[in-house]
């Protein structure tokens, strides 16, 4: 039941992002035929009457408006998510491509800043008031409160201009011919450090401190006592009792961090000109885009919608309690 | 040190700041050395004419640094307060009364929580001619959430407490219960969330701005940072230390004013959560 009721939910949630998308642009004051063809307000298209009459049959904005919500929600379900005039192309074409660019960075950077959280955070506690700890925390809170853009452009500006050991932008040596296949994988690996180094230490903070907390709360539990009373070593009721036990709330997290996650994507490949969808995004706006702009709101708000599901699904499998709820 | 130590210093560290930042916002007139608007040389290296050199078009950067407080906080400043108040009547309402217009309430914020809100607010930006009313639109829009969410778990404790079923019972209407007991016990609560949003939205116009969608003439920290950023001498000259430093280390200057404040108050207010985050220096 549980499961029917939380499917149900997240249904809604993309039908209602799905109804923002096709909204939005028709509640904005500018004409919607000028967003379509990415008109620039400043230079507006001259055209005939005639030749807007067949624009507008075009993009069949002469239906009426229950009609055309109709027809994009069918062209939605065929991954039909329109026609990017700037870049002559499908729209959902041109952010696939894009799309394993910012699953590379994202995918490596969740992986680390989750581990390197946990495992700090875990440690952290395990070392409550002492110095180790303080200092942690300290330093931690205070480098995660640096902006995402600002913290990408001063570690491209020392590691990247000023020492010259990693690459400036992009996501690999533009025109490079690789001898083997793993120097190019060393090369991707290589323009992967800084862009992936700035999205780990601005999301390791949320990881770190609830790990922290939750690893505090458990190390108050009794069972921590009994382990302790039957002659455990503390290494042992470390790894084996409390890290598992603190590890619950980090899974939560984790899904409301993919959201995070997406934004600071968008500024570290704009930092980096890391050619992911974030760029793309970018990019979009700058050129006035607006069915690729649209299109990648859908895509990212609904990979978000999802993430949510899945970490739902995997709340109510990690803890029983909420299973029998 | 005792963490009541530690509180206070991080306090009143926060609200140096703070008061630093108001007062160069307020006296940005007297203080800047030109008008940021006016042209002199372009690109001019720092020199006691100009302490932070020029940019691009030939603006005084101090005198666009300062000018940038006003802009940025202004932003900051009336985005938190409208946010703050739609969020708590909003949080209010659906505490007290429930029913309908708690359930539809608590929906709206839900989807509002699902949604990734920096992608939507720039996608709706960059519908919206540049400006800086547009952008606290924008971010009014989707300021109130969280604090409607906390005020009304708030309220749904406030309720049942004796002290309110008294003040029913001797005939206190529902909008006089509201106001007089109800309303004084959120404020606490309210104070911190107005801190965190305003700090919040700093960061995030900041953001906006740098990707280009901030107002090119009242240029907020996060615009004069985007022109520096379009620089294309950035890399192979230093001219990032005077152009790209200044208003970067104001933006997160400002950004720990709040949060120290923010957390001091929390500390202070919400004496349950010490035990809790157990932050012992």
């Amino acid at each position: 039941m549980n499961l029917i009721n939380k499917l149900a939910y997240y249904l809604v949630i993309i039908l209602i992002i799905l109804s923002i998308n096709f909204f939005l642009p028709r509640a904005m004051p500018g004409d919607q035929l000028a967003y379509l063809i990415g008109e620039n307000p400043d230079m507006p298209t001259r055209m005939t009457d005639e030749e807007r009459e067949v624009l507008l049959a075009h993009y069949g904005l002469d239906k009426p408006l229950s009609e055309q919500y109709l027809d994009y929600l069918v062209g939605i379900s065929r991954g039909d998510l329109g026609w990017s005039i700037y870049r002559s192309a499908p729209v959902l074409e041109v952010i696939l491509v894009r799309l394993k660019w910012t699953m590379l960075l994202t995918g490596t950077s969740t992986v680390i800043y989750l581990l390197l959280g946990i495992f700090l955070g875990a440690e952290s506690a395990w070392a409550r008031g002492n110095k180790k700890d303080t200092w942690s925390l300290i330093s931690i809170l205070t480098v995660s409160s640096l902006p995402v853009f600002f913290l990408g452009i001063l570690l491209k500006i020392f590691f990247g201009a000023e020492l010259d050991i990693f690459p400036l932008d992009g996501a690999k040596t533009t025109c490079a011919s690789y001898a083997n296949p793993l120097e190019g994988v060393l090369d991707i690996l290589h323009h992967l450090v800084l862009p992936a180094a700035t999205l780990v230490i601005a999301h390791i903070g949320g990881t770190y401190l609830l790990m922290r907390n939750s690893m505090l709360s458990v190390l108050g539990a009794d069972y921590i006592l009994s382990a302790r009373a039957k002659g455990l070593s503390e290494r042992y009721i470390l790894n084996r009792h409390a890290i598992k036990n603190a590890l619950l709330p980090i899974v939560t997290m984790a899904a409301l961090m993919v959201g995070f996650m997406i934004t600071g994507t968008i500024f570290v490949e704009k930092v980096f000109t890391y050619p992911g969808i974030g760029l793309l995004l970018y990019d979009s706006v700058m050129c006035r885009d607006y069915p690729l702009l649209q299109g990648l709101f859908l895509i990212i708000a609904i990979s978000v919608v999802i993430a949510n599901f899945i970490a739902d699904m995997t709340y109510i499998w990690l803890d029983p309690r909420v299973r029998e709820e | 040190m005792t963490r009541m130590k530690v509180n206070d210093v991080l306090g009143s560290l926060g609200l140096g700041i703070l008061a630093i930042l108001v007062v160069v916002a307020i006296f940005a007139p007297q203080i800047a050395p030109y008008d940021p608007h006016h042209t002199y040389k372009r690109m001019e290296r720092p020199s006691s004419e100009h302490l932070l050199g020029t940019n691009d078009i030939g603006n005084d950067i101090l005198s666009e640094v300062i000018y940038g407080t006003r802009v940025s906080l202004f932003i900051a400043f009336m985005v938190s307060i409208t946010a703050i108040t739609i969020g708590t009547s909003l949080g209010l309402i659906a505490g007290y009364s429930g029913g309908v217009a708690e359930f539809m309430i608590m929906r709206i914020v839900d989807i509002f929580l699902t949604i990734p809100r920096l992608v939507l607010i720039i996608v709706i930006a960059a519908f919206m001619p540049r400006s800086i009313w547009n952008l606290i639109a924008v971010f009014i829009i989707f300021g109130w959430v969280m604090t409607a969410r906390i005020v009304r778990s708030e309220v749904l404790t406030l309720r049942n407490q004796y002290y309110v079923e008294s003040a029913r019972m001797l005939g206190g209407s529902n909008l006089y219960i509201l106001w007089r007991h109800i309303l004084p016990n959120v404020i606490p609560l309210v104070v911190v969330q107005f801190i965190m949003e305003a700090g919040h939205v700093i960061v995030a116009e900041a953001g906006l701005s740098f990707l280009g969608l901030g107002d090119p003439v009242a240029r907020s920290w996060g615009t004069t940072f985007h022109y520096a950023f379009e620089c294309p001498t950035l890399y192979t000259s230093d001219v990032w230390m005077w152009w790209m430093l200044p208003p970067g280390l104001c933006i997160v200057a400002t950004v720990l004013g709040f949060t120290f404040v923010g957390y001091a108050l929390e500390e202070r207010l919400n004496p349950k959560l010490k035990t809790v985050v157990g932050m012992e220096i």
